[in-house]
Parts: structure tokens; sequence; C-alpha cells
């Protein structure tokens, strides 16, 4: 429950971007960006699957799963984000825009950011791609494969990504290229 | 959804309930006019209601559409947008004429606040994006899946991912005539 409540306060902070933001902010930034509310949804579908071996909290079930249903409809066919149950999305998690994003089958570290029509794994695959801490992954980019992609790693707008990549490269193109290595993405990571 | 050649009534009608793509124009548009006017006078009745319109369409127009346009962009007559939608579009300015299909991303690089510029008569093709401080001159063709950030030269056609320059010095008028005058050539004539 407090780990849920800890990885919350991280998504949050990465859009509000300050430590101690009023509710009233938090509340006015949850209401304006819509990938936000796409990723709360997602912590909950995530926290009633871990409550299962809890049955003290069996009670909670209900309403929470009928909660999940509706944030579900409204984030996959109102903004079309789609952040399946079988993803495995670490801390501080950024979505940016809306429209078209499906990450499925896959495992992202701590503070990563997708744009908008951003594909990560695929329904076919049971094994997708294993995304390290801090990964760029600009607008219209898509990863697919049972690969490992280093931490730090920047993959740039419209790149399409089939192999492995080393930590901190930046990666352009369809096929994607590794055209830099030891990249520096902090600058264009919001507040991670 | 193509403007209808012929002054049929009833398929106007059609084309102005129907298109979502204009129905994001018109939002747009609105939305230009508040900065515009909010910068200009303050609140005065016009900007109230414009905000007003704006603070209740915006959200369900972009539920419908899957299409957010930035308020400040400058954008010429006779733009066509897809009416399918998913288009994040922020640039500095979009030139008259210019036809964007569905799945487009024009926007800034991250870290970098400096906007693209797309010219006149510009046919972009569906899935491409436009990143960074690039201009795309007048009458060029972006092919679909194109990915640029680079300046784009006037009557050029670019494809690839990244992308480059495939041919210069194409027409693309048939191209966008395709279309069935979407822009009323009178009014393009004119100007």
């Amino acid at each position: 429950m407090s780990r849920y409540r800890d990885v919350v306060r991280a998504d949050i902070r990465r859009c509000v971007g300050e430590h101690e933001a009023s509710t009233r902010r938090v509340l006015a930034t949850v209401w304006e960006q819509m990938g936000l509310q796409a990723v709360l949804v997602y912590r909950l579908g995530r926290w009633l699957k871990d409550v299962r071996w809890q049955p003290l909290l069996w009670p909670l079930l209900p309403a929470g799963w009928l909660l999940y249903a509706l944030g579900l409809v409204i984030v996959r066919y109102g903004y079309g984000i789609r952040l399946a149950l079988s993803a495995d999305i670490g801390p501080g998690f950024w979505v940016g825009h809306f429209g078209g994003i499906e990450v499925v089958n896959c495992r992202l570290g701590e503070h990563c950011s997708v744009g908008q029509h951003t594909r990560v794994g695929s329904t076919e695959d049971a094994e997708g791609p294993e995304v390290g801490d801090g990964v760029w992954i600009g607008a219209h980019a898509r990863i697919t494969g049972h690969i490992r992609i280093g931490s730090g790693s920047t993959v740039a707008p419209g790149a399409r990504v089939t192999r492995d990549l080393p930590e901190r490269a930046l990666v352009v193109g369809d096929p994607g290229r590794v055209v830099f290595r030891g990249y520096d993405n902090s600058q264009i990571l919001p507040r991670a | 959804m193509r403007w209808p050649g012929s002054d049929a009534f009833l398929r106007r009608a059609v084309v102005w309930l129907c298109s979502t793509g204009l129905l994001v124009l018109a939002l747009q548009r609105i939305s230009h006019r508040y900065i515009e006017r909010r910068a200009l006078k303050g609140w005065t009745a016009e900007t109230l209601l414009l905000r007003l319109v704006i603070a209740l369409g915006r959200r369900p127009i972009a539920i419908v559409t899957k299409c957010d346009l930035a308020g400040d962009i400058t954008i010429g007559h006779g733009v066509y947008l897809s009416d399918r939608g998913f288009l994040i579009l922020r640039p500095e300015r979009i030139g008259s004429g210019t036809l964007i299909h569905e799945r487009v991303t024009i926007g800034v690089r991250a870290g970098d606040p400096a906007k693209p510029v797309i010219g006149d008569n510009v046919w972009i093709g569906p899935d491409c994006v436009i990143y960074g401080n690039v201009t795309v001159g007048n009458g060029a063709t972006i092919l679909p899946g194109s990915v640029v950030s680079m300046n784009v030269p006037a009557r050029a056609v670019v494809a690839g991912n990244p992308a480059i320059i495939v041919r210069r010095q194409f027409d693309n008028a048939e191209l966008r005539r395709t279309l069935n005058s979407v822009i009323d050539p009178k009014r393009l004539a004119s100007t």
C-alpha cells in the first residue's frame, strides 16, 4: 500500500515538478494532463491486482474494479492511451500528449517518458522489451521484440527499435541506428 | 472530408456537421482569436464568450477527434486537416492551402523551444513527424511516414526516416487537388 503511494507520488511529481505542491495544484495538473490520468488508472489497476493476496482488503475490490473500468473506458477509448496491466512500469512514468499510445507486455524502469503514438511491446509477443531507467521514448517510436534497452537511452521521434541498445545511446531512424553513444538526456527528461 | 464541388446545400451541411477536421480547425481559430483579443483588449464580452466556448469545447473535441492543436499557431486559409484525427500540431505557422493527413505530429525538439514553420501549399502525408527548428518551404511534399528534422526547400519532395530529399522542383498541385477542391480555387486565386 505505502509502496504504491510513493509510486503515485513520483508520477505526480514528474508532471507537477515540485516536491511539496499544493493539493489544488495537483488536482489542476491531473485534470489538465491526460497522460497523468492514464498513469493513475494504470496504477489503480496494478494495486487491485496486488490486493488479491490480501483478504482483509477484499471488500474494497468491487468498487475498485468498477472505478478502474470507468477510468479505462475514458483513458483507452477517449484519449487513446493504452497502458496494459501486463506492462511493468516503474515509478515516475510520464506520458506526453495522447492518442495511439500502447504499452503492453514490457518492463519499464524508473523515470521513463513516452510521447504520443508510441508503441512499446506488442500483444503478440509474450516477452516484450526490457527498458532501463530514465529512457526517453519520442513520439511515433516503436519498440518491439524481446530486447534490452540500456538506462539513460534516448529513442528519437519516429525511430523503430528491434535490437538491443547500450546505455546512454541515441537511436534514430527506421531501422534504428545508434548515432551517438554517451548522450545525456537529463536535459530533455521533464523533471526526472 | 471532401468539400462538395457543387452548391448542393445538403452535402455542404453534412460536411459542416460531420467533418471532425473542420471542427478542430474551428476550435483552433476560436482559441487563436481569443489569445489575440485577450492580449489586445483584456477581458471584454467577446473574450469572455470565446473563453467559455473553449472551456466547454476543448476536452470533448479532443476526445472525439484525438487532435490537439495549440492556440497560438497562425493558420492560413484553405487548410485541410484529416478527419481521421490523431494530430498533435504545435508549429509556429501553417501556410494557406496546406493539407495535413492523419497521425501527424508537428512540434518542438525536446528541450529546445524553437518551433517549426510550415509554408503554403504543403502536402503532408499520414504518419509524418516534423520536429525541431525547421522550415518547410512553400509547395513542398512530405511523403507518408517521413520523419523530418531538417529544412525542406520549396517545391521539394522528401521521404524516409530520417527524411531525405528525393526530388526537387515537384509541382504538388495535382496531388492536393485529388482531395477534390478542399481548397476553394477562387479564394486561392485571389490571394
